[in-house]
């Protein structure tokens, strides 16, 4: 049997099975991708919905802390080195990228790991990483730090954006907005954090949730097991690289370098307890206090409504911009910015993804 | 960012291991997953090495990812997202 075939076989048990009106919520911006990619919305019953939540690092990423980024690249000391995703995203007044058509020295970096190894090879430079990323991420993170550490290498610090993702799940569901009946729960995230930490879903909320994979496949299985659910409970599609007591090597690395914080979410606020600041005993390599800087009142893009698309409570096409003034040629917000924001992804696939 | 792909190790020296799919080779971590050895398939995310995949698991993952890189062969959405 192919992929296709069976591919509409799934499609062919979520109609029979499902109840109308169901809404489900993907949070991770590899599901955002995957799902529009592959026209999934397509196989999807009448009445199901299927939206994104804040699960796009760099979307729900605030601008206050894109100016914080901004602002370290200009130091002239300053060698920033972060991921690709973020280079190009909006802050209040300007954007990494363009700050780098200025002179600023900003380097896109494939690992964290390539930071520190620029941090050894250019010791005259301040090595700035700027961290952004779910559980996934930070372990590589504190792994890289701890190595720049072991290396005895002093120009190396994180600027940590860092954030959790059941803290946010929490709040849309304290929230209320979006009538949610279940979620399909971030799979590399989950690779990490394992499952215990979504149990308060099924248990304070009674919300399903689902630990999915990335191929079409994954997210349809995933989807009729949560249709197929009697009682709310979280459980692994993804179990070809998920354990139910996800990577503890990771967890601890995670422990030893980052403790809980408030964190600012585009879109959702702050969140008690949503960020990972580096602990106390790392404070020589925390970048934001080793590069104080003045920051000028954060200003939200005019019009754009990515808060909302991130709550999953407006359509990206719904908003007034999208496609007319929003592109990912010309974008106004992060979401459609990031390759793996709503709006970017709906874009790319529009006739696909409608 | 939080993309992730199946790949085959190759080698090990110390915490490094040399790691392979579909012809490209490079270099991982393997500090977040010690116990992974030569022959193991991992989920590799920005350099990292995170997770051991059973064997049978990931060789229908490559078999996916075949089908679908032929699916959709002219669409690079994924280059620029590794993160």
């Amino acid at each position: 049997m192919t992929q296709a075939d069976e591919l509409r076989r799934l499609a062919a048990d979520l109609r029979a099975e499902a109840r109308p009106d169901l809404t489900f919520m993907e949070v991770c911006g590899t599901h955002t991708m995957s799902i529009a990619r592959y026209g999934l919305r397509e196989l999807l019953p009448d009445g199901m919905r299927l939206v994104s939540g804040p699960g796009c690092p760099v979307c729900v990423t605030a601008i206050a802390d894109l100016d914080r980024v901004v602002a370290l690249a200009r130091l002239p000391e300053v060698t920033l080195a972060t991921f690709g995703d973020l280079i190009r995203v909006p802050a209040s007044r300007t954007t990494p990228a363009a700050e780098r058509a200025a002179g600023a020295d900003v380097r896109v970096v494939y690992s964290a790991r390539d930071a520190v190894q620029i941090a050894a090879d250019e010791p005259e430079r301040q090595v700035v990483f700027a961290g952004i990323g779910f559980e996934t991420t930070a372990p590589t993170i504190a792994a890289s730090l701890l190595e720049a550490r072991a290396r005895g290498l002093t120009n190396f610090s994180v600027l940590s954006m860092h954030k959790t993702m059941p803290p946010p799940l929490k709040a849309l569901l304290e929230l209320g907005e979006t009538p949610i009946g279940g979620f399909l729960l971030p799979g590399h995230v989950s690779v990490i954090t394992g499952t215990a930490c979504y149990e308060f879903l099924a248990r304070d909320y009674g919300v399903a949730g689902v630990v999915a994979g990335f191929e079409p496949l994954d997210v349809m299985r995933a989807l009729l097991r949560l249709v197929r659910q009697t009682r709310p409970a979280i459980e692994i599609e993804y179990g070809r690289a998920v354990r139910p007591e996800g990577n503890v090597v990771a967890q601890r690395l995670m422990e030893q370098v980052f403790a809980p914080s408030d964190a600012d979410w585009r879109g959702l606020g702050v969140i008690p307890g949503s960020g990972l600041a580096l602990r106390p005993e790392y404070a020589d390599a925390d970048a934001a206090l080793r590069f104080p800087v003045e920051l000028e009142p954060p200003l939200e893009p005019a019009g754009c409504r990515c808060g909302e698309v991130l709550r999953g409570v407006t359509d990206p096409a719904d908003c007034a911009l999208f496609g007319a003034r929003c592109t990912p040629e010309d974008p106004v917000g992060a979401c459609m910015v990031s390759s793996e924001g709503a709006c970017a992804a709906r874009y790319r696939y529009r006739g696909i993804d409608d | 960012m939080c993309l992730a792909l199946p790949m085959l190790i190759t080698a090990v020296d110390g915490a490094l291991a040399t790691i392979a799919t579909a012809g490209l080779e490079q270099r991982a971590s393997l500090m977040l997953v010690p116990d992974a050895k030569v022959g193991d398939y991992v989920l590799v995310h920005a350099g990292f090495a995170i997770s051991v995949l059973d064997e049978t698991e990931a060789n229908e993952t490559l078999d996916l990812l075949r089908e679908i890189t032929a699916f959709a062969a002219d669409d690079g959405a994924e280059a620029d997202d590794a993160g």
